[in-house]
């Protein structure tokens, strides 16, 4: 059973038919936001179930449509916090790729800017690598960008897509080793992205960061996780009932290779490496329970096939 | 940026030079400052880094007087002002407090203050200046060119008068001899320095 990422938008009068359906195929719903009378559900379900979903959501005037970005967390590595680059365009692109599915967080650097004086320090390297994907927003000019790129890269493990002001073969040039992926002619810019233009360069992105997310999932498929990451948060929802109490909008937010648990490592990190998944199997056997560097949260690591001999 | 006599942004790199063009476009017509700029001139070198603003000032002259957003009616040992838009409300009280007093000003509603028992004849209220745009221009042109300029470019030299200014940033300590450079700048747009 393949499990696709998939949202469903519908009114919010009986959507919990959708939801026990999802549930009753084996699927997960990863966030579910209710604005006022709609219902959006990000979740995942079985390929092969997704026809019978929309037969069912039509009576309801729901609609399920591809979200390649569900279930995927996603740093927007802007370069500081200052007007220059908020809000626009790093929280416009943050917000897009809110938009179809990813948990974007915002990663902003406190030496992020200039040329020289541009670096990168340890606390942001390690909570840019707790994400799946970084894409990385920089300024207007290739000197600037040709320089300080090897700074800002150094100790970064995860794929980065470089977004500039220069084209994109002008970006490929100035990059070696080259970067997972590319959008160029977005640099530092002061208006909202409104106008169609603009909007397709967002959508650029959103395609770029979609390629690289497919390779990512090819590469795992290849050697699959030993348990998925959506059924652990199921179950960490049903085993640990204090998640409830999380005011966070996403307390547990699925990640491709784990998930993070917005709980205090200190007091949670053993009860939840010995929840039981299994046959006797806990989460200690198949992930790395680790702190994450973001607050006091925790990290769940999930370890692929070839580490644990098993799947479940 | 149809309201200003000369806007040049110089630049080595083409692409580069053509979005400062436009962060400038953007932030002065955000800042509402392109009705003061008369003529402008960036000249921006990633390479060293530097970024070079140099421009002429057009002359301002207005005061804000309560005439300008109020009718004054007087009636019976008050009178009543009837406010158009509030922008200027908060320092039209703060002055009808510090000539008049707290106990003779009231205000009903959001666009209406009352003045009782006042010395002031409604002409002498009309006429009360209750704002100069002017005195916060300085400081609103150099916070609209930080936003401009590059934002590692944090070593600034500001030199602002009524009728021109130069304003340079850069990431290293500013040469010796910008004032050159300055003076150059300012010979393209026809300006002594």
């Amino acid at each position: 059973m393949t499990l696709v990422p998939v949202t469903y938008k519908g009114g919010i009068y009986q959507h919990d038919i959708i939801v026990d359906l999802i549930e009753d195929l084996g699927g997960y719903v990863v966030q579910k936001h209710i604005i006022a009378a709609e219902v959006v559900l990000q979740c995942f379900v079985p390929r092969e179930d997704i026809e019978l979903i929309r037969t069912i959501a039509k009576p309801l005037f729901g609609e399920v449509t591809d979200s390649p970005l569900v279930g995927t967390e996603i740093a927007v590595v802007s370069m500081s916090l200052e007007i220059h680059h908020l809000p626009h365009p790093s929280c416009d692109i943050a917000e897009y790729v809110r938009r179809i599915g990813a948990k974007s967080n915002m990663v902003s650097l406190a030496r992020g800017p200039g040329k020289r004086i541009a670096g990168l320090n340890d606390e942001e390297r390690d909570v840019i690598n707790e994400h799946d994907i970084a894409v990385y927003l920089l300024g207007n000019f290739e000197t600037c960008i040709e320089y300080k790129v090897p700074t800002l890269r150094r100790g970064i493990e995860v794929p980065i897509i470089l977004c500039g002001g220069p084209d994109e073969e002008t970006l490929r040039r100035i990059t070696n080793p080259p970067f997972d992926g590319y959008v160029g002619n977005v640099g530092r810019f002061m208006r909202r992205t409104k106008e169609s233009d603009q909007l397709e360069k967002l959508d650029e992105i959103i395609a770029e960061i979609t390629r690289v997310v497919e390779k990512t999932r090819d590469a795992i498929a290849k050697d699959p996780l030993s348990v998925s990451p959506a059924r652990l948060m199921d179950l960490i929802r049903e085993k640990m009932p204090d998640i409830s109490l999380v005011t966070s909008p996403t307390p547990l937010t699925v990640q491709m290779r784990g998930l993070r648990v917005k709980l205090p490592y200190d007091r949670y990190a053993a009860p939840l490496r010995a929840i039981e998944i299994e046959d006797g199997i806990k989460i200690g056997d198949v992930a790395d329970v680790v702190p994450s560097r973001m607050r006091d949260y925790i990290l769940v690591k999930i370890h692929p096939f070839s580490e644990t001999n098993m799947v479940i | 940026m149809a309201s200003l006599e000369y806007f040049e942004v110089e630049c080595p790199e083409r692409l580069g030079g053509e979005y400062y063009r436009q962060i400038t476009n953007d932030v002065l017509l955000d800042h509402n400052l392109l009705k003061v700029i008369e003529k402008l001139h960036i000249f921006i070198d990633p390479k060293v880094p530097v970024f070079v603003a140099v421009g002429t000032l057009r002359k301002i002259t207005t005061i804000v007087q309560v005439r300008d957003f109020a009718n004054v009616n007087p009636l019976e040992g008050k009178i009543t002002l009837v406010l158009s838009e509030e922008t200027y409300l908060a320092p039209m009280l703060k002055r009808f407090w510090e000539t008049f007093g707290k106990d003779h000003v009231e205000q009903p509603d959001r666009f209406t203050v009352m003045l009782y028992d006042v010395k002031a004849t409604p002409g002498e209220i009309e006429e009360m200046i209750v704002a100069d745009p002017s005195e916060s221009l300085f400081k609103d042109l150099i916070y609209a060119f930080r936003c401009i300029a590059p934002e590692g470019f944090r070593l600034r030299q500001e030199k602002f008068s009524r009728e021109k200014f130069s304003f340079v940033a850069s990431e290293n300590t500013i040469a010796e001899d910008i004032d050159t450079v300055i003076a150059e700048k300012f010979a393209l747009i026809g300006v002594k320095p």
